[in-house]
């Protein structure tokens, strides 16, 4: 599996800088979440790592990002299938109004899968950690399920595609505890095949899932975020280097 | 500031501990004094503080337990509740031994003692009870340059441990007391040495507190000491 490298990566809404001077390197096979107080360009971030960013009208990211070798910000680069290999879940569950089997399949057809189906999308689930729960409901809408459940598809619809990096936009924020806990088991499974990225709020999320957490902070009003502390989760939760990154963790402001 | 109330609640913990460490320094000062006047009667004043220093050592582990339950706690806060777990532990435990020794004073109260041994454990008494002051004080300033003092004071408790070992093994020509007296002696010598070493410990677990890094060569060497002696 293959590990991110970002160098002095900045983005923009038209004039305006969001995010600014962001160098990283997201490990393999690794949790790394991003956390900070709102507003502070994490979300921009992650978004510029599949280039989901640029969607946006007038958005655009200055700087390198790398997925293993490849430049996926250069001329060549697909930007489709760069977000084929760079899968994105949402804050809020967003799957189609299809049937639960056809959510996960579906990315899937359109990349020209000549496979299996049934399949792929029993394998999908079992990694989503959905498939017990809709085994016997495949034709049922992806709209009868519990919030946590859609998330949990949508997480399954973007396994499918076979993706490398799997980028999460607070996955579990509007969840109830117990989805919430399922989402989190089932990122811990998801490492061992995945190198995942993840935007939290939820400081306890961030200090139980990851491996690495990124602290961003934008100093003065105005300024646009910066990567403020970045390091192995275990020293950011007990002894974090700066002292804006421990009054954010204690939760003294933000 | 945010989480006003939970900074109010760590304030409140890190005041009832020191609170009971200076209680606990107010006793071994009386165990100090009974040692020096070699009087039975000072002594007793301390005998029994230990069921109370304990109850209030649980009553600040619970504390503890239920601020990580209710706030679940990281960084210096995190470290905070740590660290005064760990020194309750140390207070408790050095105000138990000085309970100790006081106990071995009312009891070799009528039995003949060596002079020059007394004056040695006297002196311990003395340079271990400076110790756990100052290891109190260390925490209360979170003045850790001053922690890495606490090893040089120990090296002298130390010196004085072996002094007194070597008295209690090799009795002066005056007699050196009769045998019951030597060996509370040797008891008495061991549990100042505890003392001093909580003391150190105090300022090691400050150091974590402030800085996150462990005061490695105190804790080793804390540890090395520890093989060879009980758990008090």
């Amino acid at each position: 599996m293959l590990g991110m490298k970002i160098e002095d990566l900045s983005a923009f809404y038209g004039s305006f800088k969001a995010v600014t001077g962001v160098s990283m390197n997201i490990q393999a096979n690794k949790v790394t979440a991003l956390i900070g107080p709102s507003g502070c360009g994490k979300s921009t971030f992650l978004r510029c790592l599949n280039r989901m960013h640029e969607v946006i009208p007038g958005a655009y990211a200055e700087g390198g990002v790398h997925l293993g070798d490849q430049d996926i910000y250069a001329k060549d680069a697909d930007p489709v299938t760069i977000r084929r290999r760079i899968g994105m879940v949402f804050q809020k569950p967003n799957p189609f109004s299809k049937s639960i089997y056809e959510n996960v399949a579906w990315g899937a057809r359109i990349n020209g899968y000549k496979g299996d189906m049934d399949e792929l999308v029993e394998r999908s689930l079992r990694r989503a950690a959905l498939w017990e729960e809709v085994k016997d409901k495949l034709k049922k809408s992806g709209f009868d399920l519990s919030g946590g459940q859609q998330q949990r598809l949508v997480i399954a619809r973007t396994l499918a595609v076979e993706p490398e990096v799997i980028l999460m936009d607070e996955p579990a924020s509007a969840l109830d505890p117990v989805s919430t806990q399922k989402i989190e088991d089932t990122m811990a499974d998801l490492k061992k095949r995945y190198t995942v990225v993840i935007v939290t709020h939820n400081m306890q999320q961030a200090a139980r899932i990851s491996d690495y957490t990124g602290f961003f902070y934008i100093e003065h009003m105005g300024d646009p975020g910066r990567l403020w502390e970045f390091d192995e989760t275990d020293k950011v939760f007990s002894a974090p280097g700066r002292k804006e990154t421990e009054d954010y963790v204690t939760g003294r402001f933000g | 500031m945010p989480r006003e109330t939970f900074q109010q609640e760590l304030d409140h913990l890190v005041g009832d501990m020191v609170a009971l460490g200076r209680e606990v320094e107010a006793s071994m000062d009386t165990m100090v004094e009974a040692m020096q006047a070699q009087d039975a009667e000072i002594a007793r004043r301390v005998i029994g503080v230990d069921a109370g220093y304990k109850q209030r050592g649980l009553e600040l582990d619970e504390e503890c337990i239920i601020l990580q339950a209710r706030q679940a706690p990281v960084a210096r806060d995190l470290r905070l509740i740590y660290t005064v777990q760990a020194v309750t532990n140390h207070l408790v435990r050095a105000g138990t031994l000085s309970e100790h020794i006081c106990r071995a004073i009312v009891d070799t109260g009528g039995v003949e003692h060596d002079p020059d041994l007394a004056s040695t454990l006297s002196e311990m008494a003395r340079a271990a009870r400076n110790l756990f002051h100052e290891g109190l004080n260390v925490f209360e300033m979170r003045d850790i340059d001053r922690a890495r003092d606490l090893e040089a004071a120990d090296d002298k408790v130390d010196l004085l441990y072996s002094e007194a070992m070597n008295l209690i093994v090799n009795p002066s020509d005056n007699g050196g007391g009769s045998p019951e007296w030597r060996i509370r002696a040797a008891l008495i010598v061991h549990y100042l040495e505890r003392i001093a070493d909580h003391g150190v410990d105090v300022g090691g677990r400050t150091v974590f507190l402030v800085t996150g890094e462990r005061m490695e060569s105190a804790m080793q060497q804390y540890r090395e000491r520890r093989v060879e002696s009980d758990e008090d």
